[in-house]
């Protein structure tokens, strides 16, 4: 299934390409999806637990740290004694906030908040004179041991003077709350407000209205590998420090700063990844307070984040309250939505961002003309917030799939019916909306595929049955719209990346690319996207990601961007060569270079296939023969390109309409569940989902991502929280408490897949990996809320725990 | 990661284990299966500098006396199910032990023992055990002490264990019928309610785990609907509140837990 929308007049600045490049001649179709991938690369190794992480790098002589952090939610900091830690025996370093003021400077932010027009301020590797979160760094340790680190923690005394503290955002927005940061005067980190039309006329005017709140607790990412990094110093001031990133070069261009090292004598390696999804974002004081400490140590340092504090960090706790006007058929006719994000403290990590596209991502695949969103980044003595897999497109993934839930009901009309109704049509991409430049979509049919997969009639057949029998199953529906591949100028967080193809005289095929892999895969799609280009077989091609010292410089792994963006400038790198080497192999073999194909290893004569040379003669005659023989002029194998999606709009059009995301992959999903009435534990049943990110170029990868991503957001709609204790303390430290899913939680998954290429990107594709999260919140909290229909009540609060459901159905579900 | 030096002990015989635990009093921990000890080691929730093994004393068999059951200190999960004996004459114990989480790395080594000396509220073996009536029997300096489990259990992660003392076994009923339910979030959940029925001749009784922070054993006049509903709510007063639910939802469900647990007790165990 193919759109075909011209591409739009660019609002870019010229300097900025502007439309997907022609391909050469014979080069592949890029948009073939044939069902074929490789194998994993390395698969074999994790499979067999001989995959090495960051917890593995282990240098001669290497030392732990340890990190004091704060217990209290609020507190100045009057002194800090260390010197029982000091004189410890297996101590070699102890490092307090006002040490380490003259030895690093403020840490730069992940995403400066006042390109944005929000608040800022500034931030140390360790608190200096106050703490704002249980959980702030104060104090460092270095030992000979990890044992000996954290004992000596005991013995550094903090004299701390408790501050009143805030931990609900609707508290924080009072007049008379306890203020963190005193220069702003409240709490309030900013506003984000996205609208068209009048949506207070046309709700105000429309003959149906519903006011709801939903509110989604604060949740955590939860990866399998918790964070961790190792510093080096070489004797002659070289650093090299081995971290779980997810951004290796900005995190070397940030430690040059902080540390007042030439970029040039950092060495940033990213080591494999056991799951990123935004946790490792860079921006954490951790950072270079690891390599400060190796310095103070004269030897590595090594530290590794417990789960206790990685369960520290923050993400999704909104509260949403949305009013929606619309007609007798369903069709929506205003909508608004103040959400209101805790973002717990502010910090220089990833995360407060995501009330950005909480609000930006409205009204996702839905064609409101009146809207008006204004998402508000609030501040309080919760740990700060640093990214999670969905960056706030889940919420509005939920309000909105929610919404439409709730007008179903009342107009009784079927809610797939609801959704058709409001959805953008496919002749209508590209399609503007305040804050996005949709390119290409085809709901409807998505939704169908979803519903007929689920068995949609069937499963409302089997509603009505169990319920004569006084059992309660729900079916749920979620479409997610998300946003992805977004570029914010100003920061390092870019819409661009940029690799370097090179094929050595063996033919032998290096690719060095700035995205970095989480473990999704994405070196394996890669290397099989140059292989194709050069007809070569894909163990041929070596794929180098996250060493700073080998890649060009990059901005790794975020926003589902890594095939729009090194993929495509791989390809591009691959083309120029075929068309170096073709010429080469037209000067040698006296034919034109046109006619060459490269196919199985070879470049081949189209007309005259005798007339042949395999891939590597002909790359090493290049380089034995290069500049010698005639017509042999370019003997460099090697080339660097960049690409990006050719869809973003940074300067605001005539009505104010801008896009910094430009690709807009979706899905559909329906749920069944079964919701036990007397305890309000939930149980997921059925689960289908179609999915649609344009071309697919590894179709095992993408399901993955999916499959993890249903999992993460069912998690995130039915069990996982940090709830936080009347102290300000999270009450959450292991897994135990902190519920994400296990195998038998879950059903097994029914998926397909529609593609609608993207005709902004080079291959066609949307961005697979955080789509899925926001599809199955949606449909959880749909699915539940259906179930609870007979009961006369609805769940507003997520996640939709046993307590929360069984609360809802004995109080009348008032939320 | 442990902060401390920790010594290892493994001794021979119950005596030796006793002297060493009096000895180290206040700076030692009973190691049977480890799975809540050493996880709290790592993350400094306990500090000890020694550990005593009771691998070395043979407590794994499960075997009968007189007209009871005994269980060794050392028996496990696994151990629980595969017996034959437990089967057969205790069967609730190895219905619990089905529904315990954490895969084999977990029913492998984690011991029923354990469980009951860990006295976390929200774990299955205290109610169960309470509710077959078992006996505890500790050893010490002085030598064997018996007390029953209603008693050892003094709250919520605490026994009444003196010093030097370690529980060597628990004897329990043979109770051939009974049922069981349990309700938690997910399955990376704790309990959040269990309920033990038992039938011994005309007696029913239920006893509700993880809702207080101790077995509430509630004796059943009339197993209708409503007179189990108003008999757990009279009994249950002070429902434990945790991370994953408050104390008022868990009042909430120990009526539907018990009522369960009885309907399981008169029709058998659903797939």
């Amino acid at each position: 299934m193919t759109t075909t929308p011209t591409p739009p007049h660019s609002l870019r600045t010229a300097a900025e390409p502007d439309t997907v490049p022609d391909p050469p001649p014979g080069a592949p179709d890029l948009h073939e999806t044939d069902g074929h991938q490789p194998l994993r690369r390395d698969g074999d190794l994790l499979l067999t637990g001989r995959a090495r992480f960051v917890d593995d790098i282990a240098p001669r002589g290497l030392m732990h740290a340890a990190i004091l952090r704060s217990p209290h939610p609020h507190a100045l900091i009057r002194g800090v004694d260390a010197t029982r830690a000091r004189e410890r025996a297996d101590v070699e370093v102890v490092l307090t906030g006002a040490d380490a003021v003259d030895l690093a400077t403020p840490l730069p932010h992940f995403f400066e908040p006042s390109i944005v027009g929000c608040r800022t301020t500034e931030f140390r590797c360790l608190a200096t004179d106050r703490v704002r979160w249980v959980g702030e760094p104060v104090a460092a340790v270095v030992a000979t041991s990890l044992a000996a680190a954290e004992a000596a923690l005991d013995d550094i005394v903090v004299d701390y003077e408790p501050l009143p503290a805030v931990l609900d955002a609707d508290e924080a927005l009072r007049e008379d709350a306890p203020v963190l940061f005193e220069e702003w005067g409240d709490n309030r980190l900013g506003l984000f407000p996205f609208a068209e039309g009048d949506a207070a006329a046309k709700i105000a005017a429309a003959p149906h209205v519903i006011r709801d709140e939903l509110r989604v607790g604060r949740q955590h990412v939860a990866p399998m590998e918790t964070r961790g990094y190792v510093a080096e110093w070489e004797p002659g001031g070289r650093l090299t420090l081995w971290a779980s990133t997810q951004n290796p070069h900005p995190l070397r261009t940030n430690l040059a700063t902080t540390l007042g090292v030439p970029e040039d004598r950092v060495r940033v390696v990213a080591t494999r990844m056991g799951g990123g999804f935004g946790h490792k974002f860079n921006g954490y004081g951790e950072e270079p307070l690891v390599c400060l400490l190796s310095r103070l140590a004269d030897a590595p340092v090594k530290w590794i984040e417990t789960r206790k504090d990685c369960l520290l960090v923050g993400a999704r706790e909104f509260t949403h309250r949305f009013e929606v006007g619309f007609d007798d058929d369903g069709v929506v006719l205003g909508l608004s939505d103040r959400i209101v994000g805790n973002i717990g403290c502010l910090a220089p990590w990833g995360g407060w961002s995501m009330t950005f596209p909480a609000g930006m991502t409205f009204p996702g695949p839905y064609r409101i003309a009146d809207y008006a969103i204004e998402s508000v980044p609030v501040v309080t003595n919760k740990a700060p917030w640093n990214g999670f897999r969905g960056y706030g497109k889940e919420q509005a993934a939920m309000a909105l799939e929610r919404i439409m839930d709730l007008v179903a009901e009342h107009r009784g009309i079927d809610p797939a019916e609801v959704r058709r109704r409001n959805f953008i049509p496919p002749e209508a991409f590209p399609f503007w909306t305040a804050a996005k430049h949709l390119d290409s979509g085809e709901y409807a049919a998505a939704l169908d595929k979803a519903l007929a997969l689920a068995g949609y009639d069937a499963l409302r057949e089997r509603q009505a049955a169990a319920l004569a029998q006084g059992r309660h199953l729900g079916v749920g529906i979620g479409f997610e719209l998300t946003p992805e591949g977004g570029d914010f100028a100003g920061s390092f967080v870019r819409g661009f990346d940029t690799s370097t193809v090179r094929v050595h005289p063996s033919g032998a095929v290096s690719v060095l690319t700035g995205v970095t892999s989480p473990g999704t895969g994405n070196e394996t799609s890669i290397a099989h996207l140059v292989a194709r280009e050069f007809g070569i077989a894909v163990e041929a091609v070596g794929v180098t990601q996250g060493d700073t010292d080998s890649c060009p410089y990059g901005f790794g792994n975020f926003t589902s961007r890594s095939l729009a963006t090194g993929g495509a400038a791989a390809v591009l790198a691959a083309r120029e060569l075929r068309e170096r080497m073709a010429d080469a192999a037209s000067a040698l073999l006296d034919a034109d270079a046109a006619d060459f194909e490269f196919r199985d290893g070879a470049v081949v004569s189209r007309t005259a296939p005798e007339t042949s040379l395999t891939f590597a003669e002909l790359a090493e005659t290049i380089y034995r023969r290069g500049l010698a023989a005639p017509g042999l002029d370019q003997p460099l194998l090697e080339v660097t390109r960049i690409d990006l999606p050719h869809n973003f709009h940074h300067v605001p059009d005539d009505q104010g309409r801008f896009s910094a995301y430009p690709s807009f992959p979706y899905s559909a999903h329906v749920a069944l569940v079964e919701v036990d009435a007397e305890t309000g534990v939930v149980e997921v049943l059925e689960y289908s989902a179609i999915d649609d990110c344009g071309v697919v170029i590894s179709p095992g990868f993408v399901a993955g991502q999916l499959y993890g991503a249903i999992a993460q957001g069912i998690g995130g709609a039915l069990w996982e929280e940090v709830p936080y204790d009347e102290d300000g303390a999270p009450a959450a430290e292991t897994f135990k408490h902190y519920l994400t899913p296990r195998a038998p939680d879950l059903p097994s998954f029914r998926l397909e897949h529609q593609h609608t290429p993207s005709p902004f990107t080079l291959l066609g594709t949307k961005g697979a990996g955080e789509s899925g999260v926001g599809g199955a919140m949606a449909a959880l909290l749909n699915a539940v809320n259906d179930g609870l229909r007979p009961l006369g009540v609805h769940a507003h609060r997520v996640p939709l725990t046993p307590p929360v459901v069984l609360d809802a159905i004995v109080s009348g579900g008032a939320p | 990661m442990i902060r401390t030096h920790l010594r290892y002990h493994r001794p021979d015989t119950p005596d030796d284990a006793a002297a060493l635990l009096a000895e180290h009093h206040g700076r030692v921990a009973v190691l049977a299966g480890g799975s809540q000890l050493l996880p709290r080691m790592h993350r400094g929730e306990v500090d000890l500098d020694h550990v005593v093994d009771l691998r070395g004393l043979g407590l794994r068999a499960i075997e009968r006396t007189g007209g009871r059951v005994r269980l060794g200190a050392m028996v496990t999960y696994d151990d629980a199910l595969a017996s034959a004996l437990l089967a057969e004459a205790v069967p609730l114990l190895p219905r619990v032990a089905r529904g315990v989480t954490g895969g084999r790395q977990l029913t492998g080594h984690a011991t029923l023992v354990g469980a009951l000396c860990h006295a976390f509220p929200g774990t299955d073996m205290p109610g169960a055990l309470s509710a077959l009536g078992a006996t505890v029997e500790l050893h010490g300096p002085d030598g064997p002490r018996e007390c029953p489990v209603d008693e050892f259990l003094l709250g919520a992660q605490s026994i009444d264990r003196r010093p030097g003392e370690f529980v060597a076994a628990v004897t329990v009923d043979g109770v051939a019928r009974s049922g069981y339910c349990k309700v938690k979030h997910a399955t990376g959940s704790w309990p959040i309610a269990t309920a033990s029925a038992i039938e011994d001749g005309d007696a029913l009784t239920v006893t509700l785990g993880a809702v207080q922070a101790r077995p509430l054993r509630i004796v059943i006049p009339d197993p209708t609907r409503s007179a189990v509903d108003d008999a757990v709510a009279a009994a249950v007063t002070a429902p434990w509140t945790d991370v994953l639910a408050p104390g008022d939802y868990r009042a909430r469900i120990a009526p539907v837990v018990a009522r369960r647990a009885l309907t399981e007790l008169r029709e058998g165990a659903h797939a």
